[in-house]
């Protein structure tokens, strides 16, 4: 035996009541009553039933669903320990709700409370769904209508990709820790790119397996981004709030995971469309330079000619002004042996009585030499003479 | 052009390409090569389509395990 200090004592409370796993989790339903605040903004209450009474206190207020009032009937969660200042126990609320609802409900508000103050749901956090994902993670049921749905939208729609079966029971016992491995065993395999985690419709108890909080842990810790397809429309599951996507049935979930072959048919076709009308337009886009170019040459060309033309007419001119015709159109004549057709330029190239040929600016006639003279003297001397 | 691209990679090469031949500007045997190899992916994708066939295998999870140590006679 010794003798205990006070504080030993309530030290000794503290630490026997923080290891207890039923005070450290609880709910408790009871009235509230001497509801009183602090100024520092935390709520003190009484929880109390005919001849039993709980203290409680709340600090902050953040996870507080409703407006505490005297007389209210509650349930609250929380954990139970001793105030070692005033060595009164105490019960430690986190949460509170009303009363009727049923423990599951609440356990999934609170979980729900509690991972979202995490952050385990924020947008910001959840991963894009892989466009065309190569291998798929099932994490189901073996074996079930679930599977075999799955199994044929996907093999319909884009059959492009390989299904890893991860089985696990979707409810009862082990189904918590089945789907827990079910992650774990995808996590180990390579190359797993997307998750489909998914379960049939049914009652909350049910689908109890998809609140549990180490489910919402595996979905948050798997390496591949996560849709989940629990239930029916209807149903909202903690799993759907962290998965990376929710979809409403596990059939939808298995279209949200793959694209649709046929809209993959009708993008492969516009693109072929797209191609054939590019190099088209490619095509004709040559064609009109090809025409522009042919244009231009052309007008080159004719430029070329029109100078050359011109250039010609000049040398025609030129060619005009030295030819005997002008000279005949001065009035001189082209006298010819009409036996030799040889051009008579000197006296003695003719005799008396030779036939000869004339030719003048517009015609020729025929003549006959009837006398010869040398010289020009006298015709000359015919001229009047610049020197007399 | 490689046989061994994946699906995703064959659309996003073809869709790369459909891009620059729409964008224009281009060489004529480049728009050619292009067209021809363009066509030749989605033809490519369309067999992928139609030959594929959907491939499922099994993981081995405690549950599973489980299950098939039950099946046995006792």
């Amino acid at each position: 035996m010794k003798i205990y200090s006070v504080a030993e004592v309530t030290g000794y409370l503290r630490e026997l009541l923080e290891a207890d796993s039923l005070l450290t989790d609880l709910w408790v339903s009871g009235e509230v009553s001497n509801l009183s605040e602090s100024a520092a903004g935390h709520l003190y209450f009484t929880l109390k039933e005919e001849a039993s009474q709980l203290r409680c206190v709340l600090f902050h207020r953040a996870r507080l669903a409703l407006t505490l009032e005297n007389g209210m009937a509650v349930v609250a969660h929380g954990r139970i320990s001793i105030y070692e200042v005033s060595g009164t126990l105490q019960f430690y609320v986190d949460l509170v709700q009303p009363e009727g609802m049923g423990i599951l409900h609440l356990e999934f508000e609170r979980l729900k409370a509690k991972l979202a103050e995490e952050g385990l749901f924020e947008p910001a956090r959840k991963r894009a769904l892989p466009p065309f994902p190569q291998r798929i993670g099932v994490v189901t049921s073996p074996d079930s209508a679930v599977l075999h749905d799955i199994i044929n939208i996907i093999s319909r729609r884009y059959p492009l990709v390989e299904l890893v079966l991860s089985p696990t029971p979707v409810q009862g016992d082990g189904a918590t820790l089945g789907i827990v491995q079910a992650f774990d065993a995808l996590n180990d395999t390579e190359g797993i790119d997307l998750v489909i985690l998914a379960r049939g419709g049914g009652s909350l108890e049910e689908l109890q397996a998809f609140n549990e909080e180490k489910v919402a842990r595996a979905i948050y810790a798997s390496r591949a981004p996560v849709i989940s397809g629990v239930g029916h429309d209807t149903d909202f599951t903690i799993a759907d709030f962290v998965a990376d996507k929710r979809a409403p049935t596990p059939s939808a979930a298995a279209e949200l995971a793959v694209p649709h072959r046929v809209e993959l048919e009708g993008r492969l076709q516009s693109h072929s469309r797209a191609l054939v009308a590019a190099l088209s337009r490619e095509f004709e886009r040559y064609r009109q330079r090809i025409d522009e170019l042919t244009r231009v040459t052309t007008m080159h060309l004719g430029n070329l000619l029109t100078i050359s033309r011109e250039k010609l007419r000049g040398r025609e001119l030129k060619l005009g002004s030295l030819s005997p015709l002008a000279t005949l159109g001065r009035g001189y004549a082209l006298v010819q042996h009409s036996a030799t057709g040889e051009v008579i330029s000197h006296i003695n190239q003719v005799h008396r009585g030779d036939a000869i040929e004339v030719k003048v600016s517009d015609g020729q006639f025929k003549s006959r030499v009837t006398g010869l003279k040398k010289g020009l003297q006298a015709w000359m001397n015919s001229f009047p003479s610049k020197k007399r | 052009m490689d046989e061994q691209l994946s699906f995703e990679e064959a659309l996003t090469r073809l869709e790369r390409i459909t891009q620059t031949l729409e964008e224009g500007g281009l060489k004529l045997e480049e728009a050619i090569a292009l067209f021809e190899e363009g066509m030749k992916l989605a033809k490519i994708c369309n067999e992928r389509l139609n030959a594929a066939e959907l491939k499922i295998s099994q993981l081995q999870t405690p549950f599973e395990q489980g299950l098939e140590s039950k099946d046995e006679p006792p």
